[in-house]
């Protein structure tokens, strides 16, 4: 597209402005989209340069290492006992001998079982004498899989520990080279509160999102890539097994291969996700706009019972949405209150199909999350609005401005400086808002062109109480579930990426200060 | 033969609990799921077990509050963490089943429970030939509760009667469609059509005879469209929807004492309505189904023979009478099912009303619930029998991308195939020549017995064999009395094809 200068865009008329603007907005976001993949293509690549020159480097040091060096290579801490560091000697050497114990006895079962996933199913006997079967469980495949993701994570966690091993050695060498001091163990424990204080803080919280967050995200996408599903549940029934890419190709494929019983899901996903985006669209930004109009309504001078309006509307986040939102099913339910109520005052004489008719339900879903929502962003606008510099709006009243000029001026740059990063938050939440979809309408009405055996879609339902239906309907289907799962990760993470790249706060960072 | 085997094990059995008895002389720690209703009767009759068994087993129970419907979910969620005894509505029954949850029933208790129970309900607690539960109850049957007030009597044999009522009246007619498969069969079990499932001894599905999609399929949508048409069908099947403005609702025993709560002496209870189409009355079915009772698997043969006892008792007739008389439980036990007491309960005589019409529920596959339940909505947007003719069409559609759907396929099952009449790879699937003739070319390997016949999928019929052979007689051994499944043997290995004309066979050597 053609840029114009500042001059060149100030004798523009009104439309072609807003048509320019429109233009450059759009022609920003492939640049956006390019700019992230390089970005993450950079990460990756230094990420493999960095582990290229990590094996360099350890060869080098064995080259050119003294013996303890060298012999830190077998027995790790060598080179720290030699050196007269005996604490971090001591530490090297007793996770080294953890960690061949582990491995020695339970880490070699189940890295060796990681590939098949298990070779004994359950067996079945029967007691004559007692005229009963008996079951004897084996190979669980469930547990292999999640013991093998830990038993890999220690193992790159012991590489590290040798590298580090192999390099402080290296660095205490050439310490002792240069004349200087090596640290004694009670400068190591010394240094842990002062000037190593933050991995003493970090360390707790650092393990808790290994182990809490990032090993079961590596469990479950894992799961996309086997057969784990109610008749494949590993243990009690059937053993399940690693099926390369065949998942992703069932999600996506548009014919169906009834000889094999796969369906075609490319359809139903392509339709719940465009459902999904709408949903995430309306439900963020009518929120956004009318939350901020509630609060500047209430914040105008001259309103009486400010603090009464906000209460009323803060009750709703007061009642548990879990409560709140069954009850506004029940009243807009075709023999509810609202449809009770207007046909008894005669207005209408049949109900009105809130849930039963595709757009109705949906328009429904969007003003029920309106009333949910307004309050939380009246509460966050009304702390911005309250902080933008009255001198401003003064200034802009003695130029002649319009309240409109005003607002659209001053308060909504401001506004969406410092709530981007929320809205997008919001956006990325609302795609994924189980809650509200779940608790209102439960995805109906249903779609009948959409469901299928892995259970029926509704109009109503987003990617996330779809993949709930995938996990527990007839069939249990884990690994389809596991594939939504990483879709919807993909989805995000893009829209997420890109729009932030866009975001004025993180574009002009110094706008406002 | 199998009677023969189970009469030695009987007697294997007599010597064997005289000389083992003691093994089971021990505490026990168990956890049993009910539903929160009959928790405390349930620990009384644990209790009873205790001190009455002869083998001095003594259960030491942890009961826990586990609806039927929750139990089945986290059976087969985690069967190891899972309640030792639990119950289960029989629609799971296939899930758990293959889930691996249900420990399969010794050849005794199969006897006892299946001489003991009314037949449908054993049925629902077999899968092939094995009985892998204990029935609880035989009351998951729904008929018609209406508020007299607004309701004549007269009109409640006729749907279309009472949906005019409920509409004069602007009252609602609650009849869960949208949302349940288990209601909607209804209206194609009152024109005729069927759903049966076969599973084979592991809980998988190995045929299905669907008939949904056919001209009293049609009748029953055209039933069907009239009721979810109406501005004022309710899709539910609570008791409570009489609460908020319903007059009629489709509902079941368990709903008995709230419906009577709400409405009193204008509570009226009867069997299901009928629906004219073209000048025809149907009478609207139902499903009749129960609930059951399992035992998890394990490996401890003694804990898991005394688990066993246990889930007889408390499924016997005894058990089965006190939670009639405490919680208005349907028993499935013959002799208590023919007691004064049931006999006379209101609710029961409505399901007795509605039973002629009903259907057993069998073993039905789990996703055939989800793929049926759009039926009504199909129906709803439906504008002309086009429409409604192809909401039939996507269901069966939908069955078809689920399950090899085939009613009149033939297969060649036999030596072959390892006698597999299931046969999903389709490999001696007769093939239709288009002119009514089928045919199958296929190998005879070398085998000491070179014998098969055709069938239906999933079927072991035994009237298409060697009887019906009147082309190339003397390719096929004549065994006379030593063939009684009337199977085709041939004499020697070779490529044959065998050509099916609706009567008779006809077999050519290649």
């Amino acid at each position: 597209m053609k840029r114009y200068s500042d001059l060149e865009y100030l004798r523009l008329s009104k439309l072609q402005k807003f048509l320019y603007r429109l233009e450059s907005f759009f022609c920003s976001i492939p640049v956006a989209v390019w700019h992230t993949i390089k970005k993450l293509g950079l990460a990756i690549w230094s990420f493999i340069k960095g582990i290229g020159l990590g094996i360099a480097e350890v060869v080098t040091t064995f080259k050119n290492g003294s013996k303890p060096t060298r012999l830190s290579y077998v027995i790790m801490g060598a080179g720290c006992f030699a050196h007269g560091q005996i604490l971090r000697g001591i530490l090297f050497l007793l996770f080294e001998i953890v960690f061949i114990f582990y491995m020695v006895t339970t880490g070699a079962y189940w890295l060796s079982m990681l590939p098949s996933l298990g070779k004994l199913g359950p067996t079945k006997d029967y007691n004559v004498i007692l005229d009963v079967y008996t079951t004897h469980y084996h190979d669980n495949s469930f547990k292999i899989l999640l013991y093998g993701v830990l038993t890999i994570f220690f193992i790159i966690a012991f590489i590290y520990t040798w590298w580090v091993n192999i390099r402080q050695s290296k660095t205490a060498e050439q310490i002792l080279a240069s004349g200087k001091k090596l640290k004694s163990g009670r400068d190591d424990l010394r240094s842990l509160v002062d000037d190593s204080f933050h991995k003493t803080l970090l360390a707790l919280p650092m393990t808790g999102i290994l182990v809490f967050t990032v090993m079961p995200i590596v469990f479950m996408m894992l799961v996309a890539f086997t057969n784990y599903d109610g008749a494949h549940n590993g243990y009690s029934n059937n053993l399940f097994h690693w099926v390369g890419l065949d998942n992703f190709n069932t999600m996506l494929s548009w014919t169906s291969n009834t000889s094999s019983g796969a369906q075609s899901y490319a359809a139903t996903f392509g339709e719940v996700l465009t459902w999904t985006l709408i949903w995430a669209f309306f439900a963020t930004f009518t929120n956004y706009f009318l939350g901020m109009m509630v609060a500047m309504a209430i914040n105008k001078k001259g309103i009486r019972f400010k603090k009464g309006w906000r209460t009323i509307l803060v009750m709703t986040i007061a009642i548990p949405q879990f409560i709140s939102l069954l009850y506004v099913s029940k009243m807009f339910a075709k023999n509810g209150l609202i449809n009770n109520f207007l046909i008894d005052m005669k207005w209408i004489d049949t109900a009105l199909p809130f849930f039963e008719k595709a757009s109705w339900a949906r328009v429904t879903v969007i003003l029920i999350n309106i009333w949910i929502g307004i309050p939380y962003l009246m509460l966050t606008a009304t702390g911005i609005l309250m902080n933008i510099p009255q001198d401003l709006y003064e200034s802009a009243r003695i130029d002649g401005a319009s309240g409109w000029q005003q607002y659209s001026k001053i308060t909504l740059p401001y506004m969406l400086f410092v709530t981007g990063p929320y809205l997008l938050t919001q956006f990325t939440g609302n795609m994924n808002n189980f809650n509200v979809i779940f608790l209102l309408t439960g995805g109906a009405p249903n779609n009948p062109a959409a469901s299928n055996s892995a259970g029926t879609v509704g109009y109503t339902d987003l990617l996330i109480t779809w993949l709930y239906k995938i996990t527990m309907g007839a069939e249990s289907q884990y690994y389809l579930a596991s594939v939504v799962g990483i879709m919807v990760f993909v989805v995000v993470a893009l829209i997420t990426l890109v729009a932030y790249s866009l975001l004025p706060s993180i574009k002009n960072e110094e706008d406002f200060q | 033969m199998k009677k023969l085997i189970s009469l030695v094990l009987a007697l294997v059995m007599l010597a064997g609990v005289a000389a083992v008895g003691e093994g089971f002389a021990a505490s026990y720690d168990i956890t049993v799921w009910v539903a929160e209703e009959i928790k405390e009767l349930t620990a009384q009759q644990i209790e009873a077990f205790n001190s009455s068994n002869q083998y001095g087993i003594k259960f030491n129970a942890t009961i826990e509050a586990v609806s039927e419907a929750v139990a089945a979910d986290n059976m087969v969620n985690d069967v190891e963490a899972g309640g030792d005894i639990f119950c289960f509505p029989q629609d799971q029954f296939a899930r758990l089943v293959k889930a691996g949850a249900l420990s399969k029933l010794g050849v005794a208790a199969s006897e006892k429970v299946t001489a003991e129970n009314a037949a449908g309900v054993v049925a629902a607690a077999k899968s092939g030939d094995s009985l892998y539960a204990y029935p609880l109850t035989a009351d998951n049957g729904y008929f018609l509760f209406y508020d007299k007030s607004v309701i004549p009597e007269e009109d409640i044999d006729s749907l279309e009667a009472l949906i005019a009522d409920c509409e004069a009246a602007q009252k609602y007619f609650a009849f869960e469609m949208q949302t349940s498969s288990w209601y909607l069969a209804s209206f194609f079990f009152g024109t005729g059509c069927v759903s049966e499932w076969t599973t084979d001894d592991a809980g998988t599905f190995i045929s299905v005879r669907d008939t949904f999609n056919s001209p009293e399929g049609l009748i029953a949508v055209k039933g069907m469209e009239k009721l979810v048409k109406s501005p004022f069908h309710l899709s539910s099947s609570k008791a409570d929807s009489f609460e908020s403005n319903a007059a009629v609702v489709v509902t079941g025993i368990w709903d008995y004492e709230l419906a009577k709560q709400i409405l009193g002496d204008n509570l009226g209870v009867s069997d299901l309505p009928s629906f004219t189409v073209d000048g025809e009355e149907y009478h609207i079915g139902s499903f009749n189904g129960c609930k059951l009772m399992g035992v998890k698997p394990s490996n401890d043969a003694y804990r898991q023979a005394a688990l066993h006892f246990l889930a007889q008792y408390l499924t016997g007739e005894e058990c089965q009478m006190q939670r009639f008389n405490a919680k208005s439980w349907g028993p499935s036990n013959l002799v208590a099912q023919a007691s004064e007491e049931v006999q006379a309960n209101p609710g029961l005589a409505a399901l007795l009303k509605q039973a002629p019409y009903s259907v057993p529920q069998g073993q039905i596959h789990g996703s055939w619930w989800g793929i049926a339940q759009v039926i009504a909505d199909d129906v709803k947007l439906a504008t002309d029998e086009a429409g409604l003719q192809a909401a039939l069409d996507n269901y069966q559609a939908k069955i078809e991308e689920l399950f090899t759907l085939d009613n009149t396929a033939l297969l060649f099952v036999g030596a072959w195939n390892g006698w597999n009449n299931a046969d999903t790879d389709k490999t001696y699937y007769l093939a239709s020549k288009g002119d009514g003739t089928y045919a199958l070319t296929f190998d005879v390997p070398e085998s000491g017995y070179m014998g098969g016949r055709v069938v239906n999928p999933g079927s072991w019929d035994t009237d298409k064999g060697f009887a019906q052979v009147t082309e190339g007689a003397d390719l096929i051994q004549d065994l006379g009395a030593d063939n009684p499944d009337n199977n085709i043997v041939f004499a020697a290995p070779g490529n044959y094809t065998i050509t099916w004309d609706g009567e008779a066979f006809s077999i050519v050597k290649n």
